[in-house]
């Protein structure tokens, strides 16, 4: 059990009306099950006021990084103190 | 020898038309106007950008970029001159990012894009107007390029970026900018400036906002946001859902240009391995350290 901080960014810090939270974690299974828990509900229902529907869990449509590096290319799920995960949706415009 | 000869009389022109002009802080500078630049272009029949460069190797500067040389130094400014600069797309980011490199005085812009303006663009692509709709985009740009700086010259290319053309199009840049609208099109640019050596300025936005990295061969890129495989790499973002209005547009591409300049006049230091996220809404910037 690690205790990792949580920063969120852009449209979800706007949204979550904070930058950062921390939470007590195994693995970033875990601790991806906690943020759905604590925060999933409450960014939909803001996405939809804006008028995005979004499927699925926070996960599936965020950008998340371990220590800067994007979970699809971790060697490990592991986590230990002082870890940072940092979550935003992607901005693919221009 | 003939080459030798015209040299020396392009400096001679260039000091004999010299005046002297005060700056806000009072001190004085010798410049050289527009009028004689071309001038001086004409009859001794070489590029604008070529009597720019001799004036400012004699500490006259183009009147042009008296307001650039405060940040930059005649030096910064001669690199610029000296340097070209490939813009992939010309979109927002792309189209404004063209007009600022103009008016800070590249020397050569390579402009690629197959698309024409259509109705949506107007909201943000600053070389779109009513009047070039349906028109194809890099015409545009080079037309807006020539009527802001004389001495910026452009190739514009019509077409996509491929595997197949990035080192034809891209190989003489000394810098890439990205002005592309999709992760499939910014993965072939990364690809091809590291298999070039060149650095690529990243950016992308959605909303309020933005997000910026300039990579360099041998950084990390790309893969450390969005994976190493093809398959995970997401088609859309935010943006489709909450739009891609002006001012961040202008607010990305601002500082893309801000990068550029960075690397070819090598004041201050480009954004790398590093994720540069700029939110408008919430008045922040944040940098977010990447690893593989």
């Amino acid at each position: 059990m690690a205790l990792i901080t949580v920063r969120f960014y852009s449209l979800w810090r706007s949204y979550l009306g904070t930058d950062s939270t921390t939470l007590q974690a195994d693995d970033i299974q875990d601790a991806l099950t906690q943020l759905e828990d604590r925060f999933g509900y409450q960014l939909r229902e803001k996405l939809k006021t804006a008028g995005v529907h979004l499927d699925g869990k926070i996960q599936d449509y965020s950008l998340i990084l371990l220590n800067g590096i994007t979970l699809r290319n971790l060697k490990s799920t592991a986590l230990k103190e002082e870890d940072v995960l940092h979550i935003f949706p992607p901005a693919i415009g221009g | 020898m003939e080459s030798k000869t015209a040299d020396k009389d392009v400096r001679q022109w260039v000091t004999e038309s010299a005046e002297s002009q005060a700056a806000p802080d009072g001190r004085t500078f010798l410049i050289i106007s527009l009028k004689t630049t071309a001038s001086i272009s004409k009859s001794q029949d070489v590029p604008a950008k070529e009597v720019e460069i001799t004036a400012l190797k004699q500490g006259i500067v183009p009147c042009r970029y008296l307001r650039n040389i405060g940040t930059i130094g005649l030096d910064g400014q001669i690199k610029l001159l000296q340097s070209t600069v490939a813009v992939v797309g010309v979109g927002g980011l792309g189209g404004t990012v063209i007009e600022l490199l103009a008016r800070q005085g590249i020397g050569h812009l390579i402009i690629i894009d197959n698309d024409r303006f259509v109705e949506q663009n107007l909201n943000r692509q600053v070389m779109s107007t009513e009047g070039n709709l349906r028109k194809y985009k890099v015409t545009a740009a080079a037309k807006r390029v020539k009527e802001i700086n004389s001495a910026t010259t452009v190739s514009t290319f019509r077409q996509r970026l491929t595997r197949d053309n990035a080192e034809k199009l891209l190989g003489s840049a000394r810098v890439v900018v990205d002005g592309l609208d999709n992760l499939s099109s910014r993965l072939v640019v990364e690809r091809a400036c590291r298999q070039l050596a060149i650095p690529y300025v990243h950016a992308s936005i959605g909303g309020f906002n933005g997000q910026l990295m300039t990579i360099f061969p041998g950084d990390v890129g790309l893969s450390s946001l969005y994976g190493s495989s093809s398959d995970t790499v997401p088609e859309q973002g935010i943006e489709t859902r909450i739009g891609n209005p002006p001012a961040t547009v202008a607010m990305i591409a601002a500082l893309q240009v801000q990068e550029v300049v960075k690397i070819i006049t090598g004041v201050g230091a480009p954004i790398r391995n590093q994720i540069l996220l700029v939110d408008a809404r919430e008045c922040t910037i944040d940098r977010i350290e990447l690893g593989r």
